[in-house]
């Protein structure tokens, strides 16, 4: 089966091509990725108009480059992929608009898939992972425990009550006077600094549910770099390396809190998953393998490009769909807001 | 010719089958301030059903591209393209304000055309059109009062904003014809498109409003 997948839900214009095998297996024929981070890097993060103007002119581009990259037609497509939400509103009309329109000439199936769900379901596609599997979900708009069950079938054990962890990192690199995106910028000097120079809370620590608090850590970070500004070049290290530090901590424990949440509730996982942008930071993979072997599971950590956004795991979130016969029709709604939660129950909504 | 045009700019959801010069196969118009994405594909496929017509048998599409709502001119943008994209079919652009003046212009008025869509915060997109289409004022975003005087001479004022410039007009000086309109007609968009060069009107947005958008560094402390 091949699928086209488009992703435009924030500032990646992204489409690639999936094939799933008859076994199940998955396979990245083309992946595209063209990162608008240079336009929205003068503001300190992703301003939406500039991002749907972006994805207009650009997408039918993008998706052109994936089918030549593939050696593929249109006609020899199974479906067509998109991911319809969460997110931008304005990118997301663009993305879903350009599926339905292939949808429509080519006559084949369309698929609005969930964002977070193709996050999800990205372990699938490079590691084969079987259910249940615990995910932990870790972006820029995201911080979730979330029990994988099935296809459309999620439970959310745990999430953030306030800011998502790569908010987090991206209003500390602000703060710092770091560039945008945050993250990586963050994890470069905390690598040169001294973590225990400033004492940073632990927000949540030890707590029974598995749930995230960022924005005490967040104001911490603030009122300690306001007492020695202005940062020398030592400081602004020196503060990423405690920040990070923290939120190490606190993903360690409240991870290994969701891991055994998942085995009160569901049984074994068949493995501890993390994905979305933040899963890149190489600290935060290496307590979270410490952490999968301490609930006796093992880590599986998709490649960099496939943890941040990218049309390939909507291609193979959008394979998996058609596989299990749950298609959607050309009257689907993008979506700003839309809960992994509620994805079977919106495939389930009339047209 | 057989062309395939397509609207969401404005306050309609609309698209046309049209065989140049002018018999239309299929054409659907649906009055809606929003939910163009919802609607836009779904009534794509009606009118082509309707027309008997497949894509592989269009010469080209044409669409709106504005001025107008951003997010609307981006679902038609979006659709138009991604058709050009699968069938293989060149995808060309209009501007709204030309397809409100082509009407008037192809019925030979001698006198100004003007074309104005409500930009809001007492503001126009505006374009005027001289005898055979030439273009005296290019378009752009004005102030209401500036589009007024700028109208003096028209004999017709057409488009979405042009009741906007009526409310606005000055005692004493005669009012031109005032043709509000939602939406331009699938048959003006059509003829335009047909009548564009493929290599240069392309479907890109014409948004004649910059982003809403500054740069943020309020929240960075100092450095050494």
């Amino acid at each position: 089966m091949l699928v086209l997948g488009i992703e435009t839900t924030c500032d990646e214009t992204a489409a690639a091509i999936v094939r799933r095998h008859e076994d199940g297996r998955g396979e990245i024929v083309a992946n595209i990725i063209l990162s608008q981070s240079a336009e929205h890097a003068a503001y300190g993060g992703v301003v939406p108009e500039i991002a749907a103007r972006a994805h207009v002119e650009v997408l039918d581009l993008t998706i052109a480059e994936a089918m030549v990259k593939a050696g593929t037609s249109f006609e020899a497509l199974d479906g067509v992929a998109a991911a319809a939400g969460p997110g931008l509103i304005g990118g997301i009309i663009v993305g879903l608009t350009m599926a339905k329109a292939i949808a429509l000439v080519v006559e084949k199936p369309l698929v609005a898939v969930n964002h977070l769900e193709a996050h999800a379901l990205t372990a699938r596609l490079t590691d084969a992972v079987a259910f249940p599997y615990c995910l932990f979900l870790v972006s820029g708009g995201h911080t979730q425990i979330v029990a994988v069950l099935d296809v459309g079938r999620y439970v959310r054990l745990g999430t953030t009550l306030d800011d998502a962890i790569g908010e987090a990192f991206d209003k500390t690199a602000k703060l710092l006077g770091l560039g945008y995106p945050g993250g990586p910028e963050v994890e470069r000097e905390a690598a040169r600094g001294e973590a225990t120079r400033f004492a940073l809370p632990r927000p949540m620590l030890g707590r029974d549910e598995p749930d995230f608090s960022l924005s005490g850590l967040k104001t911490a970070l603030r009122l300690e770099a306001e007492k020695i500004a202005p940062l020398s070049d030592q400081d602004v290290a020196d503060l990423c390396a405690a920040f990070q530090r923290a939120v190490v901590d606190v993903v360690a424990d409240r991870v290994l809190t969701g891991l055994r949440a998942f085995r009160r509730r569901f049984g074994a996982p068949t493995a501890l998953v993390v994905a979305g942008g933040v899963a890149v930071n190489q600290a935060i993979r290496r307590a979270l393998e410490t952490v999968a072997g301490m609930a006796d599971t093992s880590l599986v950590a998709p490649p960099a490009e496939l943890c941040t956004d990218n049309g390939a795991m909507i291609a193979w979130a959008g394979a998996e769909r058609i596989f299990r016969g749950m298609t959607d029709t050309l009257a689907a709604s993008p979506r700003a807001r839309w809960p992994l939660e509620e994805t079977l129950a919106a495939e389930k909504a009339p047209a | 010719m057989r062309i395939l045009a397509i609207d969401t700019a404005l306050e309609a959801c609309a698209a046309g089958i049209i065989e140049m010069p002018d018999r239309v196969l299929a054409q659907e118009s649906v009055a809606m301030a929003r939910g163009h994405a919802e609607a836009l594909m779904p009534l794509l496929a009606r009118v082509m059903d309707q027309a008997g017509t497949g894509f592989a048998d269009l010469d080209r599409i044409a669409v709106t591209v504005g001025p107008g709502s951003f997010t609307g001119l981006r679902v038609g943008i979006a659709a138009a393209r991604g058709i050009a994209l699968a069938a293989g079919k060149p995808a060309v652009g209009v501007s709204t304000l030309a397809a409100f003046a082509g009407p008037y212009l192809v019925a030979g008025e001698t006198r100004p055309v003007v074309a104005a869509v409500d930009a809001r915060h007492d503001q126009v997109y505006f374009e005027v059109f001289g005898p055979g289409g030439r273009i005296l004022v290019t378009p752009r975003l004005v102030a209401v009062r500036d589009a007024v005087r700028a109208a003096s001479a028209a004999a017709v004022i057409v488009g979405s904003g042009a009741g906007i410039l009526a409310a606005a007009w000055p005692d004493g000086k005669p009012l031109p014809a005032i043709a509000t309109q939602g939406a331009p007609l699938i048959a003006s968009i059509a003829r335009l498109g047909a009548a564009a060069d493929v290599a240069h009107a392309l479907p890109k947005p014409l948004y004649l409003r910059r982003p809403d958008a500054r740069p943020q560094d309020a929240a960075r402390l100092p450095r050494r």
